[in-house]
């Protein structure tokens, strides 16, 4: 129990460190930012408890809206997205997996893990954006900002994730 | 009793989600008026550097009205430099005529400042899109400078924008002359580094060195004399072998151009005029 939430805490600091020390600094011809953060609802178990995944997910989301002046943006999307995350893990993992199953490309199949991990980003990046239209509306930019993060922490996520588990 | 409990017990992922939904929703609501409560350090923080980057920002944008001041001041003193230097040079002996006449020509110059919105220096011939036009008195033939000096030549304009032919072009061709020795050429440009320039047919007689400054001849209708080209960097031999060709560092870093001042420099007597037409008949 300890050692799951020792590795949980890392993980949420080094995804803390990653978001604000590099990607907050990454605006890509003025608009895109990745958020690669999101990877921390991805690395989360089969049969960890919900309401916990929630809390993990405000708590990180909140910590970077601090460093990133952006209070309640990520914690609510965050939030949302670990409520979206765990009917939709169950609905996407291999019927024959096992209680703890990590989603990875081995266990979950690799285009079903990249979708999974599509879904979560989506999620996470229309409710992020959609709360930032209340403090900055300009539909062209507001939609060029959406699509160039979503790619790019997408290319960074599946790039991390290859690199974690291989093909 | 006991079904209401399983009922919540059921339900608690859907409270706490709305719970801390609500949570971050009061938190974006109220960033901007949040005091007091255990946040207030990381609001104040937080606030603390809005307030800092957006301090940041006027200032950058003062930066360039303060420019602009900057290079209106500059060729203002350059030109009433050359105005002193010739009175100056009026009183040490015997004024002649035509450097009276110079002299008084360069105090009544009128400007018209005005901010690069488009610039090349890659190609080989570049042109610059200034944000004024004949709407602000801008007209054809109309010399451009900058704080650090000369920049071109407007060659069209449009109504409230020109396009200027910079000393980066190779039709660009412009009179300068040397601030010592007085000898005078075209400075003309062909192609790559965009911070030198070359002066054709300096005689073999003339006693340059290194490092002397090269300024506008005046002799055109362009640009007034004494405006800062640059200064030579290496004295060449010419192509023919007969004179110099002296390569110029050019004081204008033309990727970094912003606020230029186009010169109305039309006060210029009307006769002037005239040779300018006859120039153009000689010269083809």
């Amino acid at each position: 129990m300890i050692v799951v939430l020792f590795r949980r805490l890392v993980h949420a600091l080094l995804l803390l460190a990653l978001q604000v020390l590099v990607c907050n600094h990454i605006h890509l011809m003025g608009y895109a930012t990745p958020m690669p953060y999101v990877l921390f609802l991805v690395w989360l178990p089969l049969n960890a408890n919900r309401i916990g995944n929630m809390l993990w997910a405000f708590l990180l989301g909140l910590a970077i809206d601090i460093f990133s002046n952006t209070p309640g943006e990520a914690a609510a999307a965050l939030t949302l997205t670990a409520f979206v995350q765990w009917p939709l893990l169950r609905a996407m993992a291999p019927k024959d997996s096992i209680e703890d199953m990590v989603p990875t490309y081995k266990t979950m199949g690799r285009w079903n893990h990249i979708r999974y991990i599509f879904i979560l980003t989506l999620v996470h990046h229309t409710a992020f954006f959609l709360l930032e239209s209340f403090s900055f509306f300009h539909l062209t930019a507001l939609g060029i900002s959406f699509g160039g993060s979503l790619a790019l922490s997408l290319l960074l996520m599946l790039t991390f994730e290859t690199l974690r588990h291989g093909k | 009793m006991d079904t209401l409990f399983d009922r919540i017990r059921a339900q608690g992922h859907w409270i706490v989600f709305l719970l801390l939904e609500v949570a971050s929703l009061v938190l974006l609501f109220r960033f901007n008026a949040y005091q007091g409560s255990v946040w207030t350090t990381q609001a104040n923080e937080v606030a603390g550097r809005v307030l800092d980057g957006q301090q940041r920002i006027i200032a950058y944008t003062h930066l360039g009205k303060l420019n602009q001041q900057l290079t209106e001041t500059n060729l203002e003193l350059q030109t009433e430099n050359d105005v002193l230097r010739h009175r100056l040079a009026a009183l040490e002996h015997d004024s002649s005529l035509t450097e009276r006449v110079l002299a008084e020509q360069l105090a009544n110059i009128q400007r018209i400042p005005a901010q690069v919105i488009n610039n090349s220096i890659r190609e080989r011939e570049n042109y610059i899109t200034i944000n004024r036009g004949s709407a602000d008195g801008v007209k054809n033939e109309m010399g451009v400078v900058c704080g650090t000096g000369v920049v071109g030549i407007v060659c069209q304009t449009g109504k409230h924008y020109a396009i200027v032919l910079p000393v980066l072009n190779s039709r660009s061709s412009i009179s300068c002359r040397l601030h010592d020795t007085e000898y005078f050429g075209y400075m003309k440009w062909n192609g790559g580094n965009p911070l030198r320039a070359f002066i054709d047919d300096i005689p073999r007689h003339a006693k340059i060195r290194v490092g002397e400054t090269v300024e506008t001849s005046g002799y055109s209708n362009v640009f007034p004399a004494g405006i800062f080209v640059g200064k030579v960097k290496r004295i060449l031999n010419s192509d023919d072998g007969l004179s110099y060709k002296l390569e110029i560092g050019l004081s204008t870093d033309f990727a970094r151009l912003r606020d230029v001042s186009v010169i109305n420099y039309s006060n210029y007597p009307e006769d002037a005029e005239k040779s300018d037409s006859l120039e153009k008949e000689v010269r083809p």
